[in-house]
């Protein structure tokens, strides 16, 4: 995660139309389209709304001029995890159905349900497309600009205040990370090398991430140290500019909230008119 | 134990993030009268940390996915439940936010699950144990294991409320994935104590509070 992270902000430093909206209108629009999503009930609904989504998500995407692989990759980087949990539902009943039908009977009792792989898939889709947003957000957006933007919006100074700080000690923690890896390997040590003891393994290791512990602390407080030399402190208000949104930004922020509510409304409608 | 946004319906989401407000204005007090200049930047390396241990992540067939949490970590060495509130936040805005590993309206669960269940969880037993056996390595390692395994069976409880795991099959995967996963966290935790304690003592806030006034007999 700590290499993802480095890839996430060299991401965020590119420059496109995307790039350059202000972080409250890419942060309102993506967590719109998150609830949105969520709010569909678990039902086939989510085929056409999750269709018209991608759709939308496709078309911010296509503005950023990332590649689309970069979206691939962090997709998949996130996929192990939740695909596991999503996939082991084809075996579940859940009380999203009335009737289940066995598709594939397994040994021990164990069933595959025709209405249970639609309910995995439903969940597939949900998951794929709430994490695109996050992806395009992230992608698109400074983690100061976030942080500012949320701070706009009304994150307490007490969070937006630990978080940039937070925020820093990621990179800290990484840049350790990887200066420690480099000074072991040069030393030829690996850790799940069977021929070392066991205990000189474990006390090494224990060494490793105290050390790095240690050092991230002492290198931020070496910062926070300057900051308070500064002038700053933890009852110091954090100054932010006031920033209205431009027009175009308007604009964006009113037209893509109509799209998030109308659209899958839109599709709810039309499903009781037609059945 | 991370909740992802789809597991979860929207109206349970919400009360989730009304409980879990309640708990963050309460830590954000904290934040305002106890996080002074030398707090500061032990919060934040605290959360840094945590973040970097959760980034370790399994799935749990039955349930959402193993990690350790660092909760009873956060509580125990800055002395208030409340930090861990805090501190889990903080992580979980810029998991969910950043990587995608958590949710945005299943955010308050995860909060309600790791942050204040662990927290309180870790804090109180710690407390309560250390005052029992009077050593630091026994009440930090059992607070951290139930600190990890409490919280994982309250997420496979919400799991069931939400209709997408049975009880009893999510109960036991989360309850043997983290009973074995808390061992792991005790020894950190009680690794990071104790690294703490040697090298920087003066980080560890050992929850008394200074007197603010000395009346005058």
């Amino acid at each position: 995660m700590i290499e993802e992270l480095f890839q996430i902000e060299r991401d965020a430093y590119r420059d496109s139309s995307v790039h350059r909206v202000d972080a409250r209108v890419k942060i309102i629009l993506c967590f719109a389209a998150i609830v949105a999503l969520v709010a569909v009930p678990y039902s086939t609904m989510i085929y056409t709304v999750g269709a018209i989504f991608f759709i939308f998500f496709l078309a911010f995407w296509l503005a950023t001029r990332l590649p689309f692989v970069a979206y691939l990759k962090r997709l998949a980087a996130i996929m192990p995890v939740w695909g596991i949990i999503i996939f082991f539902q084809i075996f579940l009943k859940n009380r999203y159905y009335s009737e289940y039908h066995s598709l594939v009977s397994l040994p021990f009792g164990i069933h595959i349900y025709t209405e249970s792989i639609e309910f995995a898939f439903i969940l597939c889709i949900k998951f794929m497309l709430t994490i695109s947003f996050i992806i395009l957000l992230s992608s698109t957006t400074k983690m100061q600009d976030l942080l500012d933007g949320a701070s706009r919006i009304g994150l307490p100074e007490e969070f937006a205040l630990a978080l940039g700080m937070m925020i820093r000690y990621l990179f800290v923690f990484g840049y350790m990370f990887r200066k420690i890896q480099e000074s072991l390997k040069t030393r030829c040590f690996n850790p799940f090398d069977s021929r070392l003891p066991y205990r000189y393994r474990l006390r090494q290791l224990g060494y490793t991430i105290g050390t790095m512990f240690i050092r991230s602390y002492e290198q931020g407080e070496r910062v926070y140290i300057s900051m308070l030399c500064r002038g700053h402190g933890t009852r110091s208000h954090l100054f932010l500019s006031k920033k209205p949104l431009r027009r175009g930004e308007w604009s964006l922020l009113i037209a893509g909230l109509v799209f998030i509510i109308v659209m899958p409304s839109c599709v709810w409608l039309m499903q009781f008119s037609l059945f | 134990m991370h909740i992802p946004d789809f597991a979860i319906p929207i109206y349970q989401g919400v009360i989730y993030w009304a409980i879990a407000l309640v708990f963050v204005f309460l830590a954000v007090r904290w934040a305002k009268n106890d996080m002074n200049e030398e707090k500061l930047p032990l919060v934040a390396v605290l959360a840094a940390a945590i973040f970097a241990i959760q980034s370790f992540n399994l799935p749990v067939s039955m349930g959402t996915s193993g990690h350790l949490v660092g909760g009873a970590l956060a509580a125990i060495v800055l002395g208030s439940p409340f930090a861990a509130v805090f501190i889990l936040t903080m992580v979980l805005i810029v998991q969910g936010v950043l990587f995608g590993d958590g949710g945005i309206t299943t955010m308050g669960a995860n909060i309600i699950n790791m942050g204040v269940i662990g927290g309180f969880v870790g804090f109180y037993s710690y407390k309560g144990i250390k005052a029992a056996t009077k050593s630091m390595p026994v009440s930090a390692f059992i607070a951290a294991w139930l600190a990890c395994l409490i919280p994982a069976l309250a997420c496979a409880v919400e799991m069931f409320i939400a209709g997408t795991f049975p009880l009893m099959e999510g109960l036991v995967a989360m309850g043997i994935y983290h009973a074995i996963i808390g061992v792991i966290e005790g020894v950190i935790t009680v690794a990071a104590i104790y690294l703490i304690m040697n090298v920087r003592p003066d980080l560890v806030d050992s929850g008394v509070k200074p007197l603010k006034k000395v009346s005058a007999v």
